[in-house]
């Protein structure tokens, strides 16, 4: 698919990822980030938090797979060259898990490039805002 | 509190570090993306996160990762990198602003390989007030 297919304002994808504890840990694991509070219910309630959360970082990998996966499956010849977010509210993960939904929209359109604005959310809360990906054309 | 003077200030370039095709299929799975040798959009974090964690060790910089927060983050991907790329990371302290004894501490990484610049790392921690500092009252 060429650029030139998208609209401002269309929504280009709405997506959502179950993640569990399990998840977290795996994260860990492949990024280095060991700080227990995103594995160890105790460890994040003695730092004030209602339960484990998420990685900041997982959650925005999440959101840069559903990205991915909606450029490869719409066919869309161009490549990520920004990607950025805010951190606005931790991902919650209870023991039974939890999930994350992105929903993309396009902000902008250049003839070479489009910028999505993605909505994240996690139990009705907006965990990442803003949060925005450029893919410019190969 | 930060050490304000240090904005402006660059850390020395980490020695090159190859990305292994092991450690990019683990963070693939770890996100469920597919592996195609590519480096993952948000791999460059595990490398340019602990280069700039060498400023815990400055008691000057008065750096205290216990009150750290991942506030905000942002890449740009000049070209793509493929496992087996060797990179350096140049941490440069791009501001660190202060609201109530709380500071906003944004750095940015050049990440370099032997072709050059490959993509550039925003980071921005909230670093909370120490207890006793920030409120006047």
């Amino acid at each position: 698919m060429s650029l030139d297919a998208l609209a401002v304002g269309e929504t280009v994808f709405t997506t959502a990822y179950p993640v569990t504890r399990a998840d977290l840990v795996a994260y860990a694991d492949a990024s280095g980030d060991q700080n227990p509070i995103h594995q160890d219910e105790a460890a994040a309630k003695a730092a004030g938090l209602p339960d484990v959360i998420a990685h900041g970082m997982y959650t925005m990998g999440l959101v840069s797979r559903a990205v991915l996966e909606w450029a490869a499956g719409a066919g869309v010849d161009a490549r990520l060259t920004d990607f950025s977010a805010r951190f606005a509210k931790p991902v919650v993960v209870p023991a039974g898990g939890t999930t994350v939904e992105v929903e993309a929209k396009v902000r902008r359109l250049d003839g070479r490039s489009v910028e999505l604005a993605m909505t994240v959310t996690s139990e009705g809360e907006k965990v990442l805002a803003p949060s925005r990906a450029t893919l410019t054309a190969n | 509190m930060l050490n304000t003077s240090y904005v402006g200030r660059s850390l020395p370039t980490t020695e090159p570090v190859s990305i292994t095709a092991d450690a990019v299929t683990r963070f693939a799975q770890a996100l469920g993306l597919d592996d195609h040798g590519t480096v993952p959009p948000t791999f460059l974090i595990s490398l340019t996160l602990p280069a700039a964690e060498r400023l815990i060790d400055d008691p000057e910089f008065g750096l205290d990762w216990s009150r750290v927060l991942h506030r905000e983050q942002r890449f740009a991907y000049h070209r793509e990198l493929r496992a087996g790329a060797a990179v350096s990371c140049a941490v440069v302290i791009e501001s660190i602003k202060t609201v109530a004894g709380n500071d906003l501490l944004s750095l940015r990484t050049e990440v370099t390989d032997a072709e050059g610049l490959a993509a550039e790392v925003w980071t921005t921690l909230f670093v909370a007030a120490a207890t006793g500092e920030g409120d006047p009252a």
